[in-house]
């Protein structure tokens, strides 16, 4: 009995060694271990022997047991890992063809960099603002301190609608509205669509659009106006950017001034980008005119403040070297995917 | 404002660069938009002397020519040209020269015999008898026996070592439309003397009045009127240095008198206007405003027919001049001229620049009239004309002045605190330095107690408060001392208004369904509402109309964004980009009546456009629920009736019965009109209306705690039978423990009775407060049948 017993250790051990599927061990384990399994059998013969043997024998059966259950565990670790290995191995990917994508679209590139520039004003403490696109004549041009008949309204072709109605040729018009309705002090920008009857070219649009700012409040002096102008130039334009001013004239300013930044292509030592001078200009500013603040009931004696009129579309054609404004508004898709 | 640098130095010491002179004045507030050298133009060409002329041996036209250009020896040189004699000065280009026509010559042969160099014509040198007396003849061009000593730089004998500065003027500084202006301020930025000429000249006596009478009947469109007569007027070609600075300017020399009323134009910046006293009817002249109708003829040749709110110059009879902008053709100066009457006057600047406007004429009188002449200066510049006439020798100067004036002004006092101006510029300037600027500026300024007494002369009414000074001190001082500061005073937050908030979120939702934000015109072609089939009471036909459009395309205000849409969806198309999601945010212009008084309503609209293959009317609808789901989640469907999309395949979406939304696929028409041969959908959304509606406070519900039981139904209706039919009879029989339904299957074809369809529908039941029991379902289920039924619908057997 002890040498079939023997037997059956060394069987099972040897089919085990040679399993090679959880399914083989477990028809190996029902074979040998199981009710009707081969060990099984022995142990009910085990009735036929004496008292002596019983116990000897129950002892190597279980032993043997022990040892065909743990053989049977550590095969199926084997094989498990085997069995994953080979199920790895066949579920291997080719990693470099193209991911499963859901398409995003993008916001227009004007819109893209209007975005940092409100990012910007409003970290400064500038509410943002908007303006009607059709004004009066009063809010366009009178009240900015531009009389009708007076040349300066030749600085722009304006498009009229009516005698006294016109499509904004400045965001500036928005200036005197927020001046008449709002509680000082004030601190604005107004981004928007402006028209000038220009004939359309690679660097004209009828359509463009401006971000005007206006700040009123006690003792804003024209070094206020540098310093915050400076902080904006760096933001888009890195942090060693300068900025310079250089008289100029616009009627609701004075002194009025026209800004020009560093170039940041070559850095000031000049390029075909700056035409060589080292810097570009951006927009223009300026304290805004005693004039303008006392139609708008504002005491210039209390209260100063200054304007200031940025160009978005050629800060975005500058910022991503778009050579021709007319590509922001053809709307090509191939030119639109190239921001997002 | 094109200014000679030679002739700038008549008034200013300029010892330093052309490029220090031009930063200098930049940074003084006048932009140079450009620097000409016309020395440049030409490069080794000398005078020279025909010392002897032999015929060319194998020619019967050239000429051999031995020509001393002042070098030890002569220069063999060939010409074909016939009107050179010996003795005589010419051009000549030695080997290796530059001309001004761009030709460069070299030395060479000609029928064997060797060239050193070209004898020039006056065409070759881009000369016109008016630059050059006989510059036109045909054949070289002889110089005169002054021109120069042999050997001398033909540039200097043409006055062309000389730049041409041309500065931009701003409007708030006419005074700088004169070379005087451009001089003064010249002398600030180089800290040198200003050298103003002082005009002397000695007349004949005699008595204006009884030459001319002069009335002035609108003073307050002329309110000066100053005028001299010159008798004995000696008509003749200017001499060259005056010739040069007309030309310098870009104007044309003519003959002394007009050259010198254009000098005394260019160099005061007061125009002038001289009379032939033989046309003067009457010898009388009225300033006065034109008489409806009347017509003139001007000195370019054209014929005007002018209106009463036009201004004058008219002798007994009719017009002879528009007053400020030009001359009339019949009064002008001609060789015969015998007696002349001078005009410098004070025409008010929009009386000028509207006449100019209205007969379309531009001159570089009106120019300077339109952003203003010094009244004061009037009298100044007519005695540099009568200088010039008696140093020219051009006349006999009459005694007696017609002036007729308003009152003229005194110098202005402006009286500026120092610290005032320090505060809006933010940085310390001494009051002492402040003097000294606006002293050099010709501003009379003195310092007392910590305020500055000025005196503005007239030709600065630009100046006239604390704001002026503080920029005239300022450009002068130099901006590079403003140092950037940081804004003192109340912390404010940047706030966002709540619509651009909104449109922020709307934007964010469509760029993450795949869309492309476009850009596109506010106004566009009166045709587009034709294009788009809307019918001739559509309320989108009112557009405002723009007065002056840049053309027929651009030439209303929109009223919708789809035509603009279909365009930028056509350029794609075309352009074979394959598929396209496209939204744009802009404003539409509804006028609140035509022809419009007041301002439009200007709604902010959003319109989707797309097409491709993977698109349908379905994936459209998709993005519009998402969108108003932003806003508000009872949102209803139904079919719409826009002339321009296909009739059986759009909605308008609506919430609390306002139309938020209008889409589906375009009418197959409007389409091809845009030339689309593809599917094409698009939605516009009113943005106004999305925004008003007021979204409830988002409240967290608690998860759920009893199970949900899920139902199948297969229905069969009628074709015709929308489903949001079927859906709402569903929800309303399943009442509150109606948690969710989902349409899965929609099926028309062979199994189904013709007229029929198949729906089936998955239901989610759930109760809030307990299990629900099979008696509670049963009753739900049966609820739903009878809704159903109702509804025309039965279970599919």
């Amino acid at each position: 009995m002890k040498t079939k017993l023997e037997e059956i250790r060394c069987t099972a051990k040897k089919l085990l060694s040679e399993a090679e599927s959880i399914r083989e061990i477990e028809d190996l384990r029902v074979r040998f271990l199981g009710k009707k399994g081969e060990l099984t059998a022995i142990l009910k013969q085990m009735g036929g022997l004496s008292s002596e043997e019983r116990p000897v024998v129950g002892q190597l059966a279980n032993e043997i047991r022990g040892d065909i259950e743990e053989t049977i565990e550590s095969v199926k670790k084997t094989v498990t890992e085997k069995e994953l290995q080979l199920k790895l191995e066949a579920e291997k990917l080719d990693v470099t063809m193209p991911g499963k994508k859901h398409e995003v679209g993008g916001l227009h590139p004007l819109n893209r960099v209007l975005e940092d520039m409100i990012d910007i004003f409003r970290s400064m403490g500038f509410d943002v603002v908007d303006g009607p696109e059709v004004e009066t004549d009063y809010y366009n041009f009178e009240a900015l301190n531009v009389p009708f008949d007076h040349p300066a309204r030749d600085m722009q072709d304006t498009f009229y609608l009516a005698d006294n109605l016109l499509l904004r040729t400045q965001t500036s018009a928005a200036q005197i509205r927020v001046m008449e309705n709002r509680t000082l002090p004030i601190r604005i920008i107004c981004p928007g669509r402006v028209f000038r009857a220009d004939e359309v070219d690679a660097t004209h649009s009828p359509v463009f659009h401006q971000i005007e700012g206006l700040v009123i409040d006690k003792g804003i002096t024209m070094c206020d106006l540098k310093g915050t102008l400076e902080q904006f130039a760096r933001e888009i334009y890195g942090d060693d950017t300068k900025i310079k001013f250089r008289p100029s004239f616009f009627p609701f300013t004075e002194p009025s001034v026209e800004v020009d930044v560093s170039c940041s292509e070559c850095g000031g030592k000049g390029c075909r980008v700056c035409k060589g001078s080292g810097w570009i200009e951006i927009l223009g500013a300026g304290m805004v005119h005693p004039k303008v603040l006392k139609g708008c009931g504002i005491d210039p004696d209390e209260y100063s403040g200054f304007a200031f009129g940025i160009g978005l579309d050629r800060l975005t054609t500058t910022r991503y070297k778009i050579s021709d404004i007319r590509m922001l508004f053809e709307n090509d898709l191939r030119f639109l995917k190239q921001f997002n | 404002m094109k200014v000679s640098l030679n002739w700038l130095k008549n008034y200013v010491d300029i010892d330093v660069e052309i490029n220090v002179l031009c930063d200098k004045m930049i940074m003084a507030g006048f932009e140079v938009e450009s620097i000409e050298d016309l020395s440049e133009k030409m490069k080794n060409v000398v005078v020279g002397r025909v010392v002897s002329m032999a015929h060319h041996e194998d020619s019967d036209h050239l000429w051999v020519c031995q020509i001393d250009v002042g070098d030890k020896a002569n220069l063999q040189i060939i010409t074909g040209a016939q009107n050179v004699n010996e003795g005589d000065l010419v051009p000549v280009a030695l080997h290796d020269s530059y001309l001004p026509n761009g030709a460069h010559i070299k030395r060479g042969k000609l029928r064997g015999k060797s060239s050193e160099g070209m004898l020039c014509s006056g065409d070759e040198l881009c000369l016109k008898d008016c630059d050059y007396p006989g510059a036109e003849v045909d054949g070289i061009m002889i110089l005169k026996a002054d021109a120069g000593a042999v050997g001398t730089d033909m540039r200097e004998v043409l006055g062309m070592f000389d730049f041409i500065i041309d500065f931009k003027i701003t409007a708030n500084r006419p005074d700088c439309q004169s070379v005087l202006g451009i001089a003064r301020e010249a002398s600030v930025v180089l800290e040198k003397e200003f050298k103003m000429p002082a005009p002397e000249y000695n007349s004949v006596g005699g008595d204006i009045g009884s030459h001319i009478s002069v009335r002035v009947d609108n003073t307050d469109m002329c309110p000066r009127y100053y005028g001299r007569t010159v008798k004995n007027v000696r008509v003749k070609e200017s001499p060259k240095w005056l010739k040069n600075c007309i030309s310098s300017a870009g104007m044309r020399p003519i003959n002394n008198i007009v050259d010198i009323t254009n000098f005394v134009m260019l160099e005061t910046g007061q125009p002038m206007h001289a009379f032939d006293m033989r046309y003067v009817k009457g010898n009388r002249i009225i300033v006065r405003n034109a008489a409806d109708g009347e017509t003139m003829t001007t000195l370019d040749g054209k014929a005007h027919t002018l209106s009463s709110d036009m201004l004058v110059i008219a002798d007994g009879e009719s017009p002879s001049c528009l007053a400020g902008i030009m001359g009339g053709l019949e009064s002008e100066i001609r060789e015969d001229t015998t007696e002349i009457f001078f005009e410098s006057a004070k025409f008010r600047r929009d009386s000028v620049r509207r006449t100019a406007r209205k007969l379309g004429i531009r001159t570089e009188s009106s120019a300077r009239f339109e952003h203003g002449v010094d009244i004061l200066n009037v009298e100044y510049a007519m005695n540099r004309a009568l200088q010039l006439i008696y140093d020219l020798d051009a006349g006999d100067i009459v005694d007696g002045v017609v002036d007729i004036a308003t009152t003229l002004p005194k110098e202005r006092e402006l009286d500026v605190e120092v610290s005032k101006v320090n505060e809006l510029l933010g940085i310390d300037i001494p009051g002492e330095t402040m003097v000294r600027i606006l002293n050099s500026l010709s501003i009379k300024t003195c310092e007392e107690n910590g305020v500055l007494h000025c005196l503005i002369p007239s030709f600065r009414d630009d100046i006239e408060s604390r704001a002026d000074i503080a920029e005239e001190v300022m450009r002068i001082y130099g901006y590079d001392h403003i140092v950037g500061t940081d804004m003192t005073g109340t912390v404010i937050r940047g706030k966002k208004l709540p619509e651009r908030i909104k449109t922020d979120a709307v934007k964010q939702l469509l760029v993450a369904n795949g869309m492309f934000e476009i850009t596109t015109y506010s106004f566009i072609s009166g045709k587009a509402v034709d294009t788009l089939q809307l019918s001739d009471n559509d309320t989108r036909r009112q557009c405002v109309e723009i007065l002056n459009p840049l053309g027929e395309e651009y030439s209303v205000m929109r009223t919708q964004l789809v035509s603009s849409m279909l365009s930028v969806l056509t350029t794609n198309y075309n352009r074979k980009n394959k598929d396209a999601r496209f939204f744009e945010v802009s404003k539409v212009f509804v006028p609140k009546n035509l022809p419009i008084t007041q301002q439009p309503i200007e709604s902010p609209r959003l319109c989707i456009g797309m097409y491709g293959k993977d698109e349908d009317f379905f994936t459209l609808k998709g993005v519009v629920e998402e969108l108003i789901g932003l806003f508000s989640k009872d949102v209803e469907f139904a079919f719409a009736d826009e002339p321009y999309l296909h009739p059986g395949r759009q909605a308008m979406a609506t919430v609390n019965r306002n139309t938020v939304a209008v889409f589906g696929e375009i009418h197959p028409k409007v389409a091809t009109q845009y030339g689309l041969d593809t599917r094409v959908y698009v939605a516009e959304i009113s943005l106004d209306v999305l925004f008003a509606i007021e979204s409830p406070q988002l409240i967290c519900k608690p998860l759920p705690k009893f199970p949900a039981v899920e139902r199948d139904f297969a229905l069969i209706c009628d074709v015709e039978i929308p489903v949001a039919a079927l859906e709402s009879a569903i929800r309303a029989g399943a009442g509150k423990i109606c948690e969710k339904i989902e349409l899965f299957d929609v099926y028309t074809g062979d199994q189904i009775e013709k007229g029929k369809k198949s729906v089936a529908y998955r239901v989610t039941l759930r109760s809030g407060a307990s299990t629900l029991t099979d008696e509670d379902i049963e009753r739900a289920v049966d609820k739903i049948f009878k809704k159903l039924e109702a509804a025309g619908a039965v279970l599919r057997s």
